[in-house]
């Protein structure tokens, strides 16, 4: 038995060594750490010319803005993270009210256009997107579309409609919501959504499923349209794209943003990757790429497809205080979650 | 009367065949023992009656009733014969209760008091009906088997090798609780068995079974007393077969002279004497009584008897036989011994 | 047997032999507490929550549309399982089917190809079927296996004579299937049917894709929304309570009798049924079973690696996932093997009531869902052991929790077949304890270490819950992989990754095959 022992023993200690050694490669002097809620294939894009450039490593780990941004909560000084990439501003505002994000370099805030960083300049904006409203062209004439997303929630468009209300795209829409139309408003609206509305997970398959006619509108954000467009088309073939404007709650632009975070032990290269991603390259990725998201650089155009950002008549939300914690309890309390 | 008679009977497993032309008739109230080595088709005898295969050939009429006659076929359900195998074969899952009632159609109060019979009738504690079968020991098992399949109050009653599972102790005496039951009830019997010893004791007909075929039919008595060739002799118990010349009922033999259950045969040919047939005494005088003389060339001591092997004559290499004798103290190997024999040897033709 | 053993083992020297049971058992407690770490944790969080906040999270209405989705879900999908095992079972093993064992390997092979697959190849099909319908239909193509398996090895152990005996007493062939057959079946259809139920309620990737809500898939979203909030742990403790629910049911239907053949001998080989016309119509089960399970992923797999092209096998990005997921899944299946050695030891050499308890540990711990398992460690790593968290320690830990069962199984029937006399025989040739020991059972045990590590590793491979929660930076599975990807709609983009799933998976699941063949004696 001593020996079978000792054999266990030697397994659980290799498997131990293995572990340990794991977390402890991420520690290595020119490399960085990126949680990234944002698009994979953005943030890889955007890793891979950095590294080229800069030849510091970059390893990602991928989830989800809230998940992710409550995971570093979590884990606080101890955090394993360096850079901290979302697809919206709430998750930010959350790291960035527990004070866990160090002051991003001024000409990095510099870079973006003014409105697209919060005042206290402890994160700033990547990229955007914006808010709207896909429909089935084969069902829907342009009379028939809603005029603001309030709609929505109305008794007419019960069982026509369809979101993705457990991503953090969603629940962006309706902190600002609930900045702009207060928090009574906001639990009507939910309220009006758990009846009307079908959840569907991810905003890809909700925009598929309109497309396959099984819904006449879903309430997503613009770039997985023009993703599909530039991919096959097939899933947006019947799909049209209903812009809100005029300042409704359903113009709202959200933003991306980019934090360094105050544990991380590699700040120089975490400013630099986010001086980059703002700069010239990582907005020509924006530009050029297959993400279509909205750039947000000083002076660096969209994609030529997309309808320019200024004509899209946003509402004006300040990003720092997108509550999102509120938002959850809310949809929690509604039903949605 | 005829209850059962199969004609002809066929069953081929593969290349194998497992009966090949089997005849029997069974009487109305009768007990028939099938006997034979294992692999000699008996179980599957036994299965083409009961109705879990059908013969590929022959016919099986019960009761009037054409049970099987080549391809058509009674499904057993239908038969109305009972069978009790080798283990018992009591369903795991229900009680003593569920079991023997399992094949019962009445209502409750009818069925329960037919059940308490049943346990009555085959000696068993009725105490022991919600016992599950594993709590009961192996003769007990039998006990309720037997009783499950008198439920249905059968014509026919199949039993195979419904013993053999038990020791030696309880083997008989669940075979006698088991035989009188089935008299007593009057029920017609076929067992089926590889212990000659229980055929002989069972049976008023024995039927010995060998490669598919009956060897020889008839009375416990008949078929031990006058086998129809050595291997059946052999078969149903010890047996000293000798070579012989054979004229006018008397055979000389190395045995001297004896008589022959066959009066008309002349000719060379082989007799065959049952060891209760011979005695052997030990030579107090070289010249002494009648009968043959032999040596005593090996002796095993097993108790109540000796095993010895015996060299009839003064010639080294003369016939030799070997016999089961009561032990005697004086015996040894070397010995000169005189043998003699009793009523008549049985000539097989 | 063990009376034998045991009084023989009295006889050898006593301060060794207890003294290794002493260390044996102390790790196998060990285990035991570690496995129920997460099971701890959420009954831990439901007190500190306290009752009101609790209550406020539980008794609302989305739980009541959850709770009403699973009781539905568990309702309808494991009857079909039920009678789907059952008559393939049947058909398999005791009719005269044309390719019999043909279609008993091709009922195996459904679970080559995890749950989520199964999804992504009808969502393929039929883009619009969503809902309840779709989530019964599914699960009975991605889970009627874990019924199927029992059943047959149940219909291989029946002994014949039984049904027999039931027709001589007057049964028709119906009656007699009813009567005698089905109540033998009860053990296994009852464990089957656990097992479906189990991973009904721990499925994650199966039902997101199609729009059906269970409990895991809400804690999913409160994970992602909140990382670990308390509504998670609530939904988390209801989770956890209807495990508890089908643990009690199956205690409850199994009864406590044995079905052991009685008496001694040899049972008979099954009589083989003649379907004679019914013949074709028979095939048909299987072989629409077949299409369903099989054919649909297949097709849908192929029709998507042939929209991409040789394009999407990007071999940097597909190489270094199957990299990596070979790697934990081969860790993963050994610290479970190893972890699994002193309780399948003790069960089998030195059972007591405390390795029947111990035993009874594991499968509890077991029967968590992913989600829990993965949620509890996440917590109890990143607040009081962050050395730990993200590392691959902690997700194999999960790995352990989950699959040990897998790789007890094999390793207690591998050590059961090693008679002790030969570990005595090599001790009486002046081998030390613990050498005989290693140069005996443990050397002949080896086939079924190897069985457990690969079926431990096939539960690893086809992971995506706990996986996605806990995978250290920079590690990604196959499965991982794949979700990701469906979750952009790039499906032909995540067909190579499917593939290389159900590739490696299939050779695993012929051995799950082969050793259910095994135990049940042919």
């Amino acid at each position: 038995m001593k020996t079978s022992f000792t054999l266990a023993a030697g397994v659980a200690l290799a498997v131990s060594v293995l572990a340990l050694s794991s977390p402890a490669s991420a520690q290595v002097k020119d490399s960085l750490t990126i949680y990234n809620a944002q698009h994979e294939g953005l943030t890889k894009e955007w890793a891979q010319a950095f590294t080229e450039e800069t030849g510091i490593v970059v390893t990602i780990r991928q989830g989800g803005d809230l998940e992710i941004a409550n995971q570093i909560v979590q884990e606080g000084a101890n955090s394993p993270a360096d850079v901290f990439l979302t697809e919206n501003s709430p998750a930010m505002a959350l790291v960035d009210g527990k004070g866990l994000f160090a002051p991003i370099d001024k000409a990095t805030l510099d870079q973006v256009l003014p409105g697209f960083h919060p005042a206290n300049g402890n994160w700033v904006g990547i990229a955007a997107r914006s808010t709207v409203f896909a429909y089935d062209k084969t069902k829907l004439t342009e009379d028939k579309l809603p005029k603001s997303m309030l709609d929505l929630a109305k008794p007419e468009w019960k069982g026509r409609w369809t979101a993705s209300p457990s991503g953090a795209d969603f629940q962006a829409i309706v902190g600002a919501l609930l900045q702009l139309k207060g928090e009574e408003a906001t639990a009507a609206w939910l309220k009006g959504m758990k009846e009307n509305a079908t959840p569907i997970r991810g905003n890809s398959t909700a925009m598929k499923a309109v497309n396959a006619g099984q819904f006449e509108g879903a309430l997503i954000y613009h770039y997985y349209y023009f993703g599909d467009v530039a991919k096959t088309g097939e899933n947006t073939k019947n799909v049209g794209m209903h812009y809100f404007k005029n300042q409704d709650p359903g113009a709202f632009v959200s933003i991306s943003g980019g934090g360094v975070l105050a544990s991380s032990k590699h700040k120089e290269q975490a400013q630099a990757f986010l001086k980059w991603v703002t700069g010239k390259g990582g907005q020509k990725v924006l530009r050029d790429g297959t993400s279509f998201e909205y750039a947000v650089g000083k002076g660096e155009a969209s994609n030529k497809m997309l309808t320019p950002i200024a004509d899209l008549q946003a509402p004006k939300v300040e990003p720092s205080t997108l509550n999102n914690a509120k938002v959850t309890d809310m949809m929690t309390a509604a039903g949605l979650l | 009367m005829t209850l059962l008679t199969l004609t002809s009977l066929r069953k081929q497993y593969g290349s194998v065949a497992a009966l090949d032309g089997v005849d029997l008739s069974v009487t109305a109230g009768s007990r028939t023992a099938i006997v034979g080595p294992s692999g000699c088709g008996k179980t599957t005898l036994l299965r083409l009656v009961a109705g879990f295969d059908a013969p590929d050939e022959g016919r099986i009429v019960f009761d009037g009733l054409t049970l099987a006659d080549g391809s058509s076929q009674v499904p057993a359900h239908k038969r109305g014969i009972g069978i009790v195998a080798q283990d018992g074969c009591l369903f795991p899952h229900l009680t003593i209760r569920q079991n023997i009632g399992f094949g019962l159609e009445a209502e409750a109060t009818v069925k329960n008091a037919r059940i308490a019979e049943l346990m009555d009738m085959v000696g068993l504690d009725r105490a022991m009906l919600s016992r599950k079968p594993d709590q009961l020991s192996g003769g007990q098992q039998q006990r309720v088997a037997l009783a499950r399949a008198l439920a249905r109050k059968p014509r026919l009653m199949l039993l195979d090798e419904p013993f053999s599972a038990l020791d030696t102790g309880l083997r008989a005496a669940t075979r006698k609780a088991v035989t009188d039951v089935l008299t007593a009830a009057g029920i017609t019997t076929l067992l089926v068995t590889h212990d000659q010893g229980e055929a002989l004791a069972f049976a008023d007909q024995v039927a010995v079974m060998r490669a598919g075929r009956f060897a020889q039919v008839g009375s416990p008595r008949e078929v031990y007393s006058r086998p129809v060739d050595a291997a059946t002799a052999a078969f149903l118990g010890e047996a000293i077969v000798l070579p012989a010349d054979i004229a006018g009922g008397q055979a000389k033999s190395p045995l001297g002279v004896l008589p022959v259950d066959d009066v008309a045969y002349r000719g060379k040919g082989e007799i065959m004497l049952r060891p209760e047939q011979v005695t052997v005494m030990q030579d107090s005088s070289p010249d002494g009584s009648s009968g043959a003389s032999g040596t005593i060339t090996d002796i095993n001591f097993c108790g109540p008897t000796s095993d010895v092997r015996i060299r009839l004559g003064s010639d080294p290499q003369g016939f030799s036989f070997r016999l089961d004798i009561p032990s005697r103290e004086t015996l040894a190997a070397g010995d000169r011994v005189t043998i003699g024999v009793a009523g008549a040897a049985h000539l097989f033709r | 047997m063990t009376s034998i053993t045991d009084t023989r083992i009295s006889i050898a020297p006593r301060h060794r032999l207890p003294a290794a049971s002493f260390w044996t058992l102390t790790i196998a407690v060990v285990v035991a507490l570690l496995a129920l770490l997460p099971l701890g944790f959420v009954l831990w969080a439901a007190a500190v929550t306290g009752w009101e906040m609790a209550s406020q999270l539980i008794f609302r209405s989305r739980v009541g549309e959850l709770l009403a989705n699973t009781v539905l879900l568990v309702v309808f999908t494991i009857p079909i399982c039920a009678v789907l095992g059952v008559s393939l079972a049947w058909l398999t093993e005791r009719s005269d089917l044309p390719g019999a064992r043909f279609w008993s390997w091709l009922c195996v092979t459904p679970l080559a190809v995890p749950a989520f697959v199964h999804s992504y190849a009808w969502i393929g099909q039929w883009p619009g079927f969503n809902g309840l319908p779709a989530g019964v239909a599914i699960s009975v193509v991605a889970y009627f296996p874990f019924l199927y398996l029992p059943l047959s090895a149940a219909f291989r152990l029946l002994d014949p004579a039984l049904e027999d005996q039931a027709a001589s007493l007057g049964l028709a062939p119906f009656a007699v299937f009813r009567r005698v057959v089905l109540p033998q079946l009860r053990l296994a259809l009852c464990g089957g049917a656990l097992l479906v139920g189990l991973h009904l309620l721990a499925e994650y990737g199966l039902f997101a894709m199609i729009r059906f809500d269970t409990f895991t898939t809400a804690i999913i979203d409160q994970f992602q929304s909140t990382y670990n909030g308390v509504a998670a742990y609530m939904l988390a403790l209801v989770l956890v309570l209807c495990c508890f629910v089908l643990l009690g049911l199956e205690a409850s239907l199994r009864g406590r009798s044995r079905y052991a053949r009685l008496g001694s001998g040899v049972a008979r080989r099954p009589k083989v049924a003649r379907l004679g016309k019914w013949k074709y119509a028979a095939l048909l089960v299987p072989a629409v079973t077949a299409a369903f399970a099989l054919g649909i992923p297949v097709l849908t797999l192929g029709r998507w690696l042939i929209a991409g092209g040789a394009g999407v096998w990007r071999i940097d990005e597909v190489g270094l996932t199957l990299w990596q997921t070979l790697v934990i899944c081969l860790i993963g299946g050994i610290a479970t093997t190893a972890a699994a050695v002193p309780i399948a030891w003790l069960s089998v050499r030195r059972p007591t009531r405390a390795s029947r308890f111990l035993e009874g540990c594991y499968y509890l711990a077991s029967s968590m869902p992913g989600v829990v398992v993965a949620l509890a460690l996440v917590t109890i790593t990143v607040r009081a052991m962050l050395p730990l968290y993200q590392s691959v320690a902690t997700i194999v830990l999960a790995y352990v929790v989950m699959f040990l069962p897998r790789a007890l199984v094999s390793l207690r029937a591998s050590i059961a077949q090693v008679p002790v006399e030969i570990e005595q025989a090599a001790a009486s040739l002046g081998r030390s304890p613990g050498n005989a020991l290693l140069a005996t059972t443990i050397r002949l045990a080896a086939p079924g270490a190897a069985a457990g590590v690969a079926l431990s590793s096939l539960g690893i491979m086809n992971e995506l819950t706990a996986t996605q929660m806990l995978a250290p930076n920079g590690t990604r599975t196959l499965a991982m992989a794949f979700w990701a990807l469906t979750g952009e709609i790039d499906y032909a983009g995540a067909a190579p990754y499917a593939v290389l799933m159900v590739a490696f998976s299939l050779p695993l699941t012929f051995l799950l095959h082969h050793q259910s063949k095994k135990i049940a004696g042919r």
